[in-house]
Formats: structure tokens, sequence, C-alpha cells
């Protein structure tokens, strides 16, 4: 160790930034100018440029203090861009404009990448996509959540109301298996060119397994999904959204039976759903349009019990993407927190900012 | 402003961030949201004469 960093510095480093109140509870990288300085040097855009201001808060985000962040949460310099469009992504959610970032259900930024950056930049896309060990997929992530924290003062007990939060809420990152999936890739489905570096991002609620290694019927699979999508506990509104990560087996198995993607999404979204009986057993029958839909019906709203109620208005409400390891058949269903906005948004080019000159 | 009585650290610190420390707002038990209209309409009768004190300034 003698010709090594000193560790005793970078503690202390570590120490004071604690002090600050600028960690998420886990230690932070110290950022000096220089390692700012090469952040900065990965994108054409301004340091300046203000990335979102929350006009109630009187805080923004510049491209500067979301580079600081980026290198505090433990990203390479060559993330950033990967950082700024993730950011740009999930920023096209009507909820995270909203003030989705304050809720009381504590949503998860879902950060899917798509391209062969994954591969440049080793982002894990197969076995474990959920789980820890990669540092793209675990650090770019926790950059948002330093950034709602740092920039914004988003906080929990005080800004963020988050009652419980979900589980892994600033580390969930991974490249879609674009290799094993039988379907076209995510950011080509949203209208970018194929082979487009590009972040696909929304706020998500739950996510919850379906293992189901049973059946080689395509529809008993997809009742498998449709029953775990339908539950009642996450019923607040009538319209809902809920998305899966499919296994690559799961995908294979469906495409073999000639499901396209958009075959899935509309299966689900004529099957997925309630009948008036189940719904007035959880006291969320007759849910309300507009208003908060959380209620019971009286006595003159009830509809007939065999009324079904569909969760699922349309394809836009199915994100599909295929990630994780051929290893068993076990998916994902995760349920998007408002409205996903149904797009990608591309990646900065790597050497654009050198090539421009702004390397330094 | 009333607000349910498990958001006052935020409406407090909504009140520091727009420059009024101390800002003065009621609130009512949480939750509310479950509430039917009839008890809605209990909680207002509750809180009335404080929204009546805090409007003509009489803090009792």
């Amino acid at each position: 160790m003698a010709d090594g960093p000193d560790p005793d510095v970078a503690r202390e480093a570590i120490e004071y930034c604690y002090e600050q109140g600028w960690t998420d509870g886990l230690p932070v990288v110290p950022v000096s100018q220089a390692l700012l300085d090469r952040f900065l040097a990965q994108t054409n855009r301004s340091p300046d440029e203000v990335l979102w201001r929350m006009e109630h808060l009187e805080r923004e985000c510049t491209v500067q203090t979301a580079a600081i962040n980026a290198a505090m949460a433990g990203c390479l310099p060559e993330h950033f861009p990967v950082v700024l469009a993730a950011w740009d992504a999930v920023m096209r959610d009507r909820a995270a404009k909203g003030g989705g970032w304050q809720s009381t259900s504590g949503p998860a930024p879902l950060i899917i990448v798509n391209g062969p950056i994954r591969h440049d930049l080793g982002f894990n896309c197969t076995g474990g996509i959920f789980a820890a060990g990669f540092r793209p997929n675990a650090t770019i992530p926790r950059a948002l959540g330093l950034m709602l924290r740092n920039a914004f003062g988003v906080v929990p007990h005080v800004f963020d109301q988050t009652t419980q939060g979900i589980p892994g809420r600033w580390a969930i990152c991974f490249g879609e298996n674009e290799e094993e999936s039988p379907w076209e890739p995510l950011a080509t489905e949203m209208g970018l060119e194929p082979g487009a570096n590009a972040v696909s991002c929304t706020l998500t609620r739950t996510y919850e397994f379906v293992d189901n290694r049973h059946t080689q019927n395509p529809e008993h699979l997809l009742n498998d999904f449709a029953d775990t999508i339908s539950r009642t506990g996450v019923m607040i509104f009538r319209a809902q959204s809920a998305g899966i990560v499919f296994c690559p087996e799961h995908a294979q198995m469906l495409s073999d039976a000639g499901f396209s993607k958009a075959d899935v999404k509309d299966w689900l979204v004529e099957h997925c759903g309630r009948v008036e009986a189940d719904l007035r057993r959880a006291g969320k029958d007759a849910v309300s349009e507009g208003g908060f839909g959380g209620r019971s019906a009286s006595d003159e709203e009830r509809v007939p019990g065999d009324t079904f109620t569909p969760f699922l208005p349309g394809r836009q409400s199915v994100p599909i993407v295929v990630a994780g390891a051929r290893n068993a058949a076990i998916s994902m269903v995760f349920r998007v927190f408002g409205e996903w906005s149904n797009s990608s948004v591309e990646i900065e080019p790597a050497n654009a900012a050198v090539a421009a000159g702004n390397g330094g | 402003m009333i607000c349910s009585d498990a958001f006052r650290a935020t409406g407090d610190a909504m009140a520091d961030i727009q420059g009024a420390p101390g800002y003065r707002y009621l609130t009512t038990p949480h939750p509310v949201a479950g509430l039917t209209p009839a008890q809605v309409r209990e909680r207002a009768e509750a809180v009335a004469g404080e929204v009546a004190a805090l409007l003509t300034g009489d803090s009792g």
C-alpha cells in the first residue's frame, strides 16, 4: 500500500461528504475539479445548462451539478452521457414532471439501455440484472438519486414524502438482452434507428416475479402474467400501466408461438383486470375515472358483480423489454408509477465532445 | 392552508423555502383519503373555529 493512495486521506474526504449531507447513506466518491472536468468533457452540453427546475422548491439541476453527483455516485466519466440521457428520458414522464419525485409512494426510476454502448461500457444485460455487481448498472441510477437529493433538496422525511418506497429505488438499471430477444429492441420499437445507443426510463412501483417453467402453452403463460398484473392491491385509479421484463426463455416461447411484442400487449390489454365482485371485496369497486379512485362505491353506484373492469387502457400501457439470463423461466412484472412516455432518448456519442474540441 | 398532520415536516420546510418561516397553517388528523363525505364534513366542522381564528388574526 506504500505506493498507493492514502486510505486515511480518502476516508477523511468521504467523511467530509457525509458531514455535508451529500450522501444517500453509502460512501460517495469525493470530487475534485479535475475529475469534474473529465465528466464535463464527455458532453457538448454547457455546464450551465439547466436540466430541470422545480419551481415550487426554487431549486434546479445544471449539467455541472449532474456531473458532480454522477462522479460522487461512482460513475466513470464515460457514463455521464448515459446519466444525462436517463434524466432526460425520465423527465418525459408526466408523473416525474408533476411531483412524482416527492410522492408518498417513493417511485423508482427504471433505466433501460439499448445499443452497442451496453457492451462498450459493460452494462449487465443478462444474469442478475436486478442484482448488484456491475458498475454502470449500479452507479448510473444512484447518480439520479443523488441529483434529487443534492440539487433539488429532495431528502427523506422532508421534501421526499415516501411512505416506504421501493426496494432498490436508486439501483434499477440494465441493458436489454438484445442478443437473445426474439423481438426488436425497445428503443427501435420507440422509433429510433436500429442500433442506436439509447435510454428509456420511467418511474415505477412494484417489481414482482413470475416463475413459470411449467407449461409450453403460451396462453397459460400469459394467464400467469395477467394474474400478477391484475392484483387489486396495486389499483389506485382505473387506468393503470404494467410492464414486463421478460427473461429470454419466456420471450422466445411466446415468439415461437407466433406472438409479436404487439400481440403480447394486445392479449394482456384484453385479459388483465378484475370483475366488480373482486374489487368490491377489496373496497375498490366502482372506481371513479376522474378523482382519487381508492374508494368503495356507495350502494347506488354498485354495478353487477360479474362486470369486468379492464386495467390496461392500451398497448402504450404495457412496456415490454427482454433482459436476464437463459438460466430459468423467470420474468419480472413491474408497475409503472404514472404513465410512461413511450419514447427513448438517444445517448450523446461518447467522443462527440472531444471531437468538437470540448474535450479538455 | 390545511393539511393532514402527517405532512407537517414538509409543510414547515416549504414555508422556509418560500421565505415564510413559521408560516401558520392548520392540520387535520391523517389520513384523509379514505373518508366519506360525511366524515369530511365532520372534519370541517372540527377545524372551522381555528380557520376563523387564523383568518381574523385571533389566535386565542
